[in-house]
């Protein structure tokens, strides 16, 4: 009888999964939220109507659509992933914070796979971790930051200085917008110009683990002299808002979503080029850029029906058909290579300066959410430093700033114990366990004990009970050990290594 | 330190009398948080012996009482019910099985899962089928907390009732024994509307204050003891979890994590600005708007109405609206620096809120524009009451306008005014509006700056604390500890001036 | 009258004079000063060539597109949110308040000091961080994101009873001897409140209801909390914000301006025209003379 019911049930089983499987499976109507960026609210309620109506799978989307900035989505989310919106875009260097939080589904192979095909590399790269899973469709590639200009101000042949663009515009009285001193976005800038890097590493989690990270240098020396010369101009605004044009401005450093707005203030006297370059010592060096991408997520479900048809639904918003829209309507850069390809956006003077500038620009990786409150005060220690040895402070100042985002993090332990008078604020280092592994003389005295702790804390997660491999090594006091302490039973010279979950002791 | 008699203080000079002020007033800090101190202990043991008092009462009752007393112990109202007060047992008897009902379901739950916060957090599966991932969510440590925190309240609350069941029961022998009559339920009900009237009344607000102040403190302080933050919410990505006072640590350890500032350090220069800005923003309002207000009171003056309702209209358009407009205006390209570059006043715009030192002082000149309506508002009607023979006597005696304000006026105002100028202090240090609306607390600090946000030279603790849960890592505990230190200062602070201001000893004044 | 005296009295009343235009002329200058913002405001809101900053005050095209453009977004939604948030809040507000003030002004029972000193103490902790939970809990409720409006007069209503300072200042200066023959009649506790006190206390009433009334106008950061990206649940104060926010400000600058108008328009004719109220409360309650 007992085998009956279980043939039964997994032949109810196998069906039911038939009938997944099948495409109008996901047929039915489905309440979803979603965010956009404001000024495409109208134009995505009219899509996703396009893919209720055309979409040959019975999907139906009653979609409550908000205008969400791009660049505040990650904040946004994360104060209530539950609440927030189903399908959301957002800028890409919010991308590890938001799959920290949870608020990001995997991809499934299917569309990782048309998003591998049909978009452009770079972005690809954007959205997939280093263990190769992609978490978000490509929406825009565009997101860089170049230079409008007003004609009337600055000739042709002088926008490719940005010595003679101070001079021009201090002449004529007029501002140069560009935002250094509230901005790491646009400050790097100079940075990339002369060859600085800064690259982030994280693991499959999204967790940071390295950097690679060269500001602090002869190079970087040379970015903020030339930083400097542009913050001294009277002349100089550190804004990035494209209504600068209605207040003295003659040159806006911005993006492309500030297009549609120029072009009303400036009207034909609108030029739109690449960064210029700077002069230090006698050498050019050309403007660098951060240049990125817009992404959409899809936030994680419960129901793997719903799961299934959001993304389809994401994938439609980010395809050719749909890219080729914004831009029409918008003037958004496509990610879509189809809709790159297509000639509307190959001949598009914006994205061209775009694409220009992109040749000199550092396609945006994954950055730790914290680096740009660390480097964006450059600007105004710059600003503040009178001699070449207080610019090398400012950037001494944030190689430090950087070091500390992980010294704050695991990989800077203390073996705290006996040994250094249970010393948990200890600055020697001599306690410390370098890359997870510490050699250590334990002295005789009464109580040998001691456990792994960060630096000001007296944290108990570290010790006996995460010993693995060396048990034998070290006394089981039981109830007398409320604080987990590795109390060794021999002094003697010891190498302890921490990997994250266990203690390995091995006596030398 | 000697203590002058009046007599004695009177024939000091100035300059002594200055000093023997500044120096009871430097005595008078440690002297009353010492009192302080002394009257949390004094509470705690008259706490503990009550507790016995109570413990002992309860214990007499039940040995004392009869089987109807006693059956209340166990079905709350009984004795009521039997006595024939049918009104007040039927209530009991409903908040008991309320109660039960609601541990039951519930209640239980999140009592038991308040020391770990939650044991299974979200996993992830993989639907081969459908080619999509899903999450399923599981526990959800901030509902825990939140909950468990209110059920505590509960039990008290239940606690508290059972407590007065049983009080009641001895009363009520103790009335039928001496031959009288209980109470009827009309007799309660209108009692409700009488000599109880008070509980009525507070009734409702109070509940209120419980549930959306009370327990919302009380959740923020528990947050200060875990790892709530932006990659532990709790629900969505990981549970979070007790941590003792690890984050106390990170906050007051003046020892730095590699290069960047000390936390310790940081707190310190906001707290630093945020004191010296409440102590300007405080001070220049108020001189400034009783110099105002005295100025329309003045005789001779016309259109008085008129300058009042053109200063107050400040107060009835929303800050929100005027100033971000005003903010906007001060910015380096903005109407102001235009107007004065075009009337060829400046050579370069003036950096507002670019240089600290000016956007300090900025914030606190359009505070000023702010604040002088109120002050104005509030001093008016004080300075009508000073008995106007005192400036008439005073002027027979040959005394000047400025003899009049330091001598009469002044000393008069302040008086009045003291817990006026505490309570604006402590609300000034907690001002969000303006700083956040203004600068936003900008220009930024480069020093001061570390992992917990952006940190600016206007920045006042309570945007710093804003600035914290809003930032890259949405540190919740972080802030929470900032929270409760400001808490700290804010009371010290209180405690300090309520010991030291003449006109708030009187019971009847303290507010 | 002695030649000196006369003297005398001729140069008080020179100095008197001088003092006083002196006065009237920083009067005039003051008023310029605080009317100069709402001025650009108001004029900024007319301004039809161009919807962004600008670096002049003065309109070169007037007209009311802005106010006409106001109904095409979602304002009029934000503006009955607000408008039916402030009506409920100030009805209830009021009773709160009212409740709280006069207890703790009139009966001296067991626990008034504890309450008081407690609620003292509660006052000073910041409450930033309160709206993190008050969110869960509204969530939990329903009441927030669309349903906001109603979660928004729970909370500002539930919390109000803390604000008591000022109209227990002002029940203080009503004498208790008018109770106490009230009481002496025949007059329950709560008569006493109703036919009693209530009528004496007309000004702090209607200074409750204005402050009450006011509040909820300029919410921009709980009330952005509630509403959590919900439009339908904004008010005034979020909806107007977030057109300042980078993406729509050259958009919606104007508009800004035009909606600031119409939020700052009844919360000022209000004001105006119940100010003598206002100045009594103030000074009434908010110190004791």
């Amino acid at each position: 009888m007992k085998k009956i019911v279980s043939l039964l049930l997994s032949l109810a089983m196998v069906l039911s999964m038939c009938s997944f499987a099948s495409a109008d499976s996901l047929a039915g109507t489905y309440d979803i939220k979603v965010w956009v960026a404001n000024e495409i609210v109208d134009l995505t309620k009219k899509q996703i109507e396009n893919f209720n109506a055309t979409n040959d799978l019975g999907i139906v989307f009653n979609a409550t659509i908000e205008a969400q900035g791009e660049g505040d989505a990650a904040t946004a989310m994360v104060t209530d992933v539950d609440a927030g919106g189903d399908i959301y875009c957002f800028a890409q260097d919010q991308f590890a914070r938001l799959i920290q939080a949870g608020a990001l589904a995997k991809l499934g192979q299917g569309a990782a796979k048309t998003v591998q095909e049909g978009c452009d590399a770079d972005a690809v790269k954007a959205v997939t971790t280093s263990d190769g899973t992609m978490w978000a469709y490509p929406l825009t590639a565009d997101n860089g930051y170049f230079m409008y200009y007003d004609k009337t101000v600055i000739p042709e042949e002088d926008i490719d200085s940005l010595e003679k663009i101070i001079a021009d515009c201090e002449a004529a009285g007029k501002n140069i917008n560009f935002e250094m001193q509230t901005s790491a976005w646009y400050l790097a800038s100079f940075f990339f110009g002369t060859g600085c890097v800064s690259v982030w590493k994280t693991d499959e989690a999204g967790k940071f683990t390295s950097v690679t990270d060269t500001f602090n240098s002869d190079k970087g020396l040379i970015a903020v002299k030339g930083m400097k010369k542009l913050l001294d101009s009277p002349v100089h605004v550190s804004s990035s808002e494209i209504a600068g044009f209605a207040n003295n401005a003659a040159v806006v450093v911005s993006g492309t979503w500030a297009s549609a707005d120029a072009k009303n203030m400036l009207g034909d006297n609108l030029g739109v080029a690449d960064l210029p370059s700077f002069e230090v010592d006698g050498q050019e060096y050309h403007l660098g850029s951060f240049f990125g991408f817009k992404l959409m997520g899809v936030k994680p479900q419960s129901d793997p029906v719903k799961a299934a048809a959001l993304h389809r639904l994401a994938q439609y918003l980010t395809g050719t058909q749909c890219s080729l829209e914004r831009h029409a309507e918008r003037g958004w850069g496509p990610a879509d290579l189809a809709a790159k390809a297509d000639e509307s956006v190959a001949n598009d003077p914006i994205l061209k300066a775009v694409y220009e500038q992109k040749n000199y620009g550092v396609v945006q990786d994954a950055i730790h959410g914290s680096w740009w409150d660390t480097a964006k005060v450059i600007g105004d220690g710059v600003k503040a430093a009178a001699t070449e040895d207080d610019l090398k402070a400012v950037l001494q100042k944030y190689e430090d700033d950087i070091a500390a985002l992980f010294t704050l993090d695991t990989s800077a332990l203390l073996f705290v114990g006996a040994w250094n008078g249970w010393n948990n604020a200890d600055t020697a280092d001599t306690y410390y366990l370098k890359d997870g592994a510490l050699t250590l003389d334990v002295p005789e005295s009464d109580y040998m004990g001691g456990r792994i702790v960060a630096p000001g804390s007296w944290d108990t997660d570290k010790g006996f009970a995460q010993v693995t491999t060396g048990a034998e090594l070290i006394k089981d006091l039981g109830a007398e050990n409320p604080d987990n302490n590795i109390v060794f039973a021999e002094a003697g010279n010891y190498t302890l290594t921490w990997d994250g979950t266990a203690i390995t002791i091995v006596r030398n | 330190m000697k203590q002058y008699s009046d007599l004695e203080f009177l024939r000091l000079s100035r300059g002594q009398k200055f000093l023997y002020r500044l120096l009871r007033f430097l005595i008078a800090i440690p002297v009353g948080i010492g009192r302080f101190f002394a009257k949390i202990w004094q509470g705690i043991i008259a706490g503990a012996k009550a507790l016995g008092r109570e413990i002992k009462d309860i214990a007499g009752t039940f040995a004392h009482g009869d089987w109807k007393t006693r059956t209340s112990f166990l079905v709350m109202g009984f004795g009521n019910l039997a006595r024939g007060q049918i009104l007040r047992g039927l209530l009991f008897l409903l908040f008991e099985i309320v109660f039960i009902g609601y541990m039951a379901l519930t209640g239980g739950y999140w009592l038991s899962m308040l020391p770990s916060l939650g044991l299974e957090g979200p996993s992830e599966t993989y639907n081969e089928i459908l080619d999509t991932y899903t999450t399923a969510y599981h526990d959800n440590s901030f509902k825990i907390l939140l909950y468990g925190v209110l059920t505590i309240f509960f039990i008290i609350a239940f606690i508290y009732t059972w407590r007065q069941n049983v009080k009641q029961n001895r009363i009520a022998e103790r009335i039928l024994a001496s031959g009288k009559k209980l109470k009827s339920g009309k007799e309660d009900l209108r009692s409700v509307v009488d000599d109880q009237f008070h509980k009525t009344l507070l009734a409702l607000p109070l509940t209120g204050i419980l549930i959306f102040t009370v327990l919302p403190i009380v959740f923020m302080v528990l947050v200060a003891f875990t790892n709530y933050d932006g990659a532990h919410d709790g629900y969505a990505n990981n549970l979070f979890t007790w941590v003792g006072l690890k984050n106390f640590n990170t906050m007051l350890s003046w020892s730095s994590g590699g290069g960047s500032q000390s936390y310790a350090a940081t707190f310190g220069e906001i707290l630093t600005w945020t004191l010296i800005w409440a102590f300007f923003a405080t001070f220049t309002n108020y001189f400034l708007g009783m110099f105002v207000a005295m100025a329309i009171n003045k005789k001779g003056i016309r259109l008085k109405k008129l300058w009042r309702t053109v200063l107050v209209l400040t107060i009835a358009i929303p800050q929100f609206i005027s100033l971000l407009y005003v903010s906007k205006m001060f910015a380096k390209d903005g109407i102001l620096n235009g107007f004065l570059l075009s009337m060829g006043w400046i050579q370069q715009a003036l950096p507002f809120w670019e240089d600290p030192t000016w956007a300090r002082i900025t914030v606190i000149v359009i505070n000023i524009w702010i604040g002088i309506p109120y002050l104005m508002l509030i001093t008016t009607g004080i300075l009508m009451n000073i008995p106007a023979d005192l400036y008439e006597s005073s002027r027979i005696d040959g005394a000047n306008a400025w003899q009049q304000y330091t001598k009469i006026t002044l000393p008069y105002m302040l008086f009045v005014t003291g817990p006026y100028l505490l309570t604006s202090f402590t609300s000034n240090m907690n001002n969000f509006n303006v700083i956040y609306l203004l600068t936003g607390g900008a220009p930024t600090n480069p020093a001061a700056s570390s992992a917990a946000g952006s940190v600016g030279y206007t920045d006042l603790l309570i945007t710093w604390l804003f600035k914290i849960t809003t930032g890259a890592e949405s540190q919740y505990y972080l802030a929470s500890v900032v929270g409760i230190l400001v808490f700290v200062v804010v009371a010290l602070i209180s405690l300090v001036v309520y010991n030291l201001l003449p006109s708030i000893k009187n019971e009847e004044d303290f507010r | 009258m002695s030649e000196n005296t006369a003297k005398r009295h001729m140069g008080l009343r020179a100095s008197r004079a001088l003092s006083n235009t002196l006065i009237h002329v920083l009067l005039v200058v003051m008023s310029v000063v605080w009317l100069i913002p709402f001025v650009c405001i108001l004029l900024q809101s007319f301004r039809v060539e161009s919807t962004w900053q600008v670096g002049y005050v003065i309109p070169q095209k007037w007209g009311f597109d802005n106010y006409v453009n106001l109904w095409n977004t979602d304002f009029p939604r934000w503006y009955m949110n607000t408008l039916i948030t402030a009506l409920v809040t100030a009805v209830l507000q009021t009773v709160i308040v009212l409740c709280m003030s006069y207890t703790l002004s009139r009966f001296r029972f067991k626990m008034r000091q504890p309450l008081m000193r407690f609620m003292l103490i509660l006052g000073m902790f910041p409450g930033m961080l309160s709206m993190i939970i008050l969110y869960r809990v509204l969530k939990d409720l329903g009441l927030t994101q669309a349903n906001a409006v109603p979660g928004l007069i729970l909370v500002y209503v539930a919390s109000s009873g803390m604000g008591y300072y000022v109209s227990k200042g002002f029940f203080d200066t009503i004498p208790m001897s008018l109770d106490e023959a009230a009481r002496v009649d025949g007059a329950t506790r709560s008569q006493v409140l109703y036919k009693i006190i209530l009528p004496l206390a007309k000004p702090i009433v209607i200074y409750t209801i204005l402050t009450a009334f006011m509040g909820p106008w300029g919410d921009f950061v709980f009330a952005r909390y509630i509403s959590f990206g919900a439009s339908a649940g904004k008010n005034v104060a979020v909806g107007l914000y977030d057109w300042l926010s980078k993406d729509q400000i050259n958009k919606s600058y104007t508009l800004f301006c035009a909606g600031g108008v119409l939020v700052a328009l009844p919360v000022t004719l209000l004001f105006l025209f119940l100010q003598k109220y206002y100045v009594e409360g103030v000074t009434g309650g908010a110190v004791k003379g």
